[in-house]
């Protein structure tokens, strides 16, 4: 496997990346409907307020930030961030692009649902300085599509397709398995059929029921049932066999892609380290501390507006939580796992020292395999990576 | 001030718990000049944490106050009791130091189970009872109601019953005067050589073992060297004192006076509770009528979660054990768990109590087994063996008689809700005895049940049927033969001996499909396929099978939810923290415990 480490910036030693940001990611609410599995801070039928939206999320950046934050990654995720017109989204990239100039060979991703697609649209991310997209096709099938409370049809993904393909090297599709009442051979279906768009990256995720959404409360009514437990597992290794012998390389537990071709931005999160996170609910890991913004609009937009910070729930973690949170992320990347090296270098903790134990337990189960300088779960611990890392912390 | 007996009166006061002792002992110490407003605080007399949560008073004091009547100062002796049905015996033993008792009744409640047991416990020991109404103060009190219900359940005179409030202090001076009048002073010999009864020790970090004792005859004085009859032990008086309620120390205590003796005594076990002091020179002919020991009822095993903390828990034990005489620990081996202990308790809530504690004070995390009662089985050969461990009860080959004990239960209950308690009652094999109508609402129901049917959740189900309004009260009835086996669990094909449990025959298989349904829903699913079986000797009798856990990964973890994700994954953490690993599977500390939850209709 030839994935390498992301580099690690070392232009300010005092200030390293998982103490200062490289990254930032940007939040846009707005979307068309609201689906079925979705708990992101997200709003269907608030367009009205966008414009409002485009200048507080101006107005926090200017409010937290000192000055322009050169960074290595951009990410505009949602919601759905294309809900946005053309000159709404000019705007927004011009007001990124102000604050974070991006740095050599940076990465700038913007999250896309098809039926959302212009060539308006397209022209003004491309012109505007974004580089890679990130398009939620989530499946092919009507049935599953419609059991995701998905509103748009499989057509709509080529056509999307058609649109960023010539203006885009780097394009990624996010697909889901398990919808309720989906089968292994309509997974497959969906595989042949995005691979057959040619995407540079894939992101296949099984479905979660998260707490609170539509579908969670559905299967709780007993609405709609999750697939058999033995299905969702062969449809997960159907995905790393299918997608590898495709040439997209499975880095990360979701993740594949053409070598060289791996999400920067989300490599930053892997790693544990620092990022800036605007606009509503994001996320944000600054020098140490985690924030998270509220996820009540009229409350954001209130906050900002009054040139207050819209700053919810703070985190700090004590030095060894942080390095076993590290242990755990890291562990996510597939293909590096965690370096001894790079581990202790970005925690202060040697890793056997920190969890020998529960790595050799791992190790005997056959769920991690070591080679004396990296740890990284096997194929049999990809399915049980959640008992694996839990016992990391 | 003289120790004439004649201005002495020794009391306790007996309330179901809630009932406002403790307010009202405050207020006693309030009134007479012992604290001032400002200490007058709630719970006063309860200083253990684990007390003042549970509003139970665990641990007998007694507090001295001196109080002037028509200008003469009498020297009163309040000598605390616990109120839980658990503690029983402690009641038993503060009232033989005493020679009356208030019989406190919450003026909005009336009368509840622990009232009656332990009014009933101080008429039989011959005590005074000054019968008062509590809370008179509180908008829902029914004073007339509430005397109806105590002459009709105790035969007390309504119109000797007094009305008092803890909280405001009304009716306080008048219940003075009554403790003066109605209590007769005690009666021993100033001449006669020294008998002091001992009725509570507490062990303390500075001074060994302190002593709580009640003169009966003669003057026990610092210096004094002194015996311990039953135990047949002499020490020498270092300190005496009486708590008022601060520690003050005396020279002397004489008849009828009630202090602490320090005397260099070691460790708890080397004074029993109920034992007559006496001089060691001059002796007295005989001890004083002592009291029973306490009895452990409840066993269970307590593990730790660890292999390596054997011997932290064990030290836990020790320590706890110089502050409560009451539980007994033994080490025990499982093969399912390892090295641990074999603990009994004087009931459940004492159960709960000392694990708290354990826990609490020693960071060791622990599993706990379902408790279980001591049979009794005359085997094939004659022998009669006691075992509280259901893991040692021989084959049903060797067994001739199995037998377990029962108790006789008093519920008191409003009388819509007898229809729940018969059914309660009957699906636990219980034996109807009575009804006996307290007034047209309320009910005594009494049943013979089998302890093991009632030491689980008894009370908690009674609460529920009764919407709380019922109270409860056992004592022990001695061993009945039964149709009872053991049941064993095997999981993966092992055999889990810390799962084994013993029932009534009739109920064996509906026990054993319940048992092996609940443990299939308590035990987390492994990499591998886990047969879960309940078996009678060498025959299955339920099957469950855990199917094996194919997939556990969190597919999502982006900027925004590694906060979230690491919780999740910490829950799962620390739900294995109390797992025993047994052969190859991980087993809960709520699926040691859910053998019992399978015992529910």
């Amino acid at each position: 496997m030839t994935v390498v480490l992301a580099p690690i910036d070392r232009s300010c030693p005092a200030d390293p990346p998982w103490i200062r940001p490289r990254a930032a990611y940007i939040h846009i609410p707005f979307c068309a409907h609201k689906c079925g599995y979705c708990d992101f801070a997200s709003l269907a039928g608030a367009d009205h307020l966008a414009n409002r939206y485009l200048d507080a999320l101006a107005a926090e950046l200017e409010l937290a930030l000192d000055g322009p934050r050169p960074v290595a990654s951009l990410f505009i995720g949602g919601g759905t961030p294309t809900r946005l017109n053309a000159d709404q989204l000019s705007r927004l990239l011009a007001t990124i692009a102000r604050w974070f100039p991006l740095l050599d060979d940076g990465e700038w991703t913007v999250e896309a649902n098809p039926g959302t697609l212009d060539p308006d649209k397209v022209d003004a991310l491309a012109s505007g300085g974004v580089n890679r997209i990130s398009l939620g096709a989530q499946s092919f099938q009507p049935s599953s599509l419609r059991a995701l409370e998905r509103n748009h049809d499989p057509d709509d993904v080529s056509r999307a397709v058609a649109l960023i393909a010539p203006r885009f090297d780097r394009w990624s599709l996010d697909l889901i398995f398990g919808a309720p009442g989906s089968t292994l051979d309509q997974w497959r279906d969906d595989l042949d059929r995005a691979l057959a768009l040619g995407p540079s990256h894939l992101s296949c995720y099984g479905l979660v029921f998260e707490k609170g959404t539509s579908l969670w409360k559905r299967r709780l009514d007993g609405l709609v049932r999750p697939v058999d437990e033995e299905v969702e597992h062969a449809m997960y290794a159907e995905t790393i066999d299918r997608l590898s012998a495709a040439g997209l390389l499975q880095y990360e537990i979701s993740n594949f892609a053409r070598p060289g071709h791996e999400s920067r931005h989300n490599l930053v999160y892997w790693a544990n380290d620092a990022y800036y996170g605007f606009g509503l609910g994001a996320a944000r890991y600054v020098a140490g501390v985690r924030s998270v913004n509220t996820r009540d609009l009229p409350a954001y937009l209130r906050r900002i507006e009054s040139g207050q910070d819209a700053t919810g729930p703070v985190e700090r973690l004590d030095p060894e939580a942080r390095a076993r949170e590290t242990a755990v992320l890291m562990l996510r990347r597939t293909a590096i796992g965690i370096d001894r090296e790079d581990f202790r270098l970005r925690t202060g903790f040697d890793l056997d020292a920190l969890c020998g134990p529960s790595l050799r337990r791992s190790c005997s189960r056959g769920w991690l395999e070591d080679d004396g300088r990296r740890v990284r779960l096997t194929r049999s611990g990809l399915f049980l990576a959640d008992t694996v890392m839990s016992d990391l912390l | 001030m003289a120790h004439d007996p004649k201005f002495i009166r020794n009391f306790s006061i007996v309330a179901h718990i809630d009932h406002g002792k403790s307010t009202l002992a405050d207020q006693l110490l309030l009134q007479s000049g012992a604290i001032s407003q400002r200490e007058f605080r709630e719970q006063l007399l309860d200083d253990m944490d684990l007390e003042r949560e549970r509003g139970i008073t665990i641990k007998a004091r007694a507090v001295s106050i001196h109080y002037t009547l028509d200008g003469q100062t009498f020297e009163l002796n309040l000598i605390d009791t616990p109120g839980h049905v658990d503690f029983h015996y402690e009641v038993s033993r503060s009232l033989a130091a005493c020679e009356g008792a208030i019989l406190l009744v919450d003026a909005t409640q009336g009368v509840q189970a622990q009232t009656v047991a332990n009014a009933y416990l101080a008429i039989a020991g011959d005590l005074a009872l000054v019968p008062a109404l509590n809370k008179i103060d509180m908008q829902a009190a029914r004073p007339e109601e509430i005397k109806e219900e105590i002459f009709n359940t105790l035969g007390l005179d309504p119109d000797e019953i007094l009305a008092v409030s803890g909280k405001t202090g009304a009716g306080v001076p008048e219940l003075f005067r009554a403790l003066i009048d109605r209590i007769p002073p005690p009666s021993g010999d100033v001449q006669a050589p020294l008998r002091a009864l001992i009725f509570d020790s507490k062990y303390d970090d500075y001074q060994g073992v302190v002593v709580y004792v009640r003169v009966v005859d003669g003057t026990i004085r610092v210096g004094q060297k002194i015996r311990l009859m039953a135990m047949e032990r002499e020490y020498e008086v270092i300190g005496l004192g009486q708590f008022r309620p601060r520690e003050v120390p005396v020279q002397e205590l004489g008849v009828g006076q009630v202090g602490f003796v320090v005397a260099n005594i070691k460790q708890l076990s080397d004074v029993r509770v109920g034992d007559t002091i006496t001089d060691a020179h001059t002796p007295a002919a005989s001890a004083l009528p002592g009291y029973q020991e306490p009895r452990q009822v409840v066993y269970c095993g307590l593990f730790p979660a660890t292999h390596n903390q054997f011997e932290d828990l064990r030290t836990a034990l020790q320590k706890l054990a110089l502050n409560d005489s009451s539980f007994t620990f033994e080490p025990e081996t499982s093969d399912a768990l390892g090295f641990g202990f074999r603990c009994g308790f004087l009931g459940m809530l004492h159960m709960e109590i000392v694990q708290q504690r354990l826990e609490r004070e020693s960071d060791l995390s622990l599993v706990q087994t379902a408790p279980n009662v001591t049979y009794e089985i005359i085997t094939r050969k004659g022998e009669t063996l006691h075992v509280s461990n259901p893991t040692r009860i021989p084959d049903a080959g060797e067994i001739e008689e199995f037998r377990e004990p029962y108790a006789r239960v008093n519920f008191l209950v409003p009388s819509d809700n007898i229809g729940a308690i018969m059914a309660l009652c009957e699906e636990r094999r219980g034996d109807y005895i009575k009804t006996d109508y307290i007034t047209p609402t309320r009910v005594i129901v009494t049943y013979e049940l089998p302890l093991a049917e009632m030491i689980y959740d008894l009370y908690d189900k009674l609460k529920s049927a009764t919407r709380g309004f019922g109270t409860m009260d056992y004592e022990l009835l001695g061993y009945r033969p039964n149709n009872l086996v053991r049941l064993d669990v095997l999981v993966a094909g092992d055999r889990v001996d810390a799962l084994s449990i013993v029932v009534h025959r009739d109920f064996a298989e509906r026990r054993g499909r319940k048992l092996v349904k609940k443990l299939k829903e308590e035990i987390d699913r492994h990499q591998f396929e886990v047969a879960i079986q309940a078996a009678i000797g060498s025959k299955v009798i339920a099957r469950e099978t855990i199917s094996a856990l194919r997939k556990n990964v969190t597919a999502k973890c982006y900027g925004g939810d590694i906060t979230r994700k690491r919780k999740l994954l910490e829950k799962q953490k620390e739900g294995k923290k109390r797992m025993k690993q047994v052969g190859n599977v991980e087993i809960s500390q709520e699926a040691f415990l859910s053998v019992l939850e399978a015992g529910e209709a």
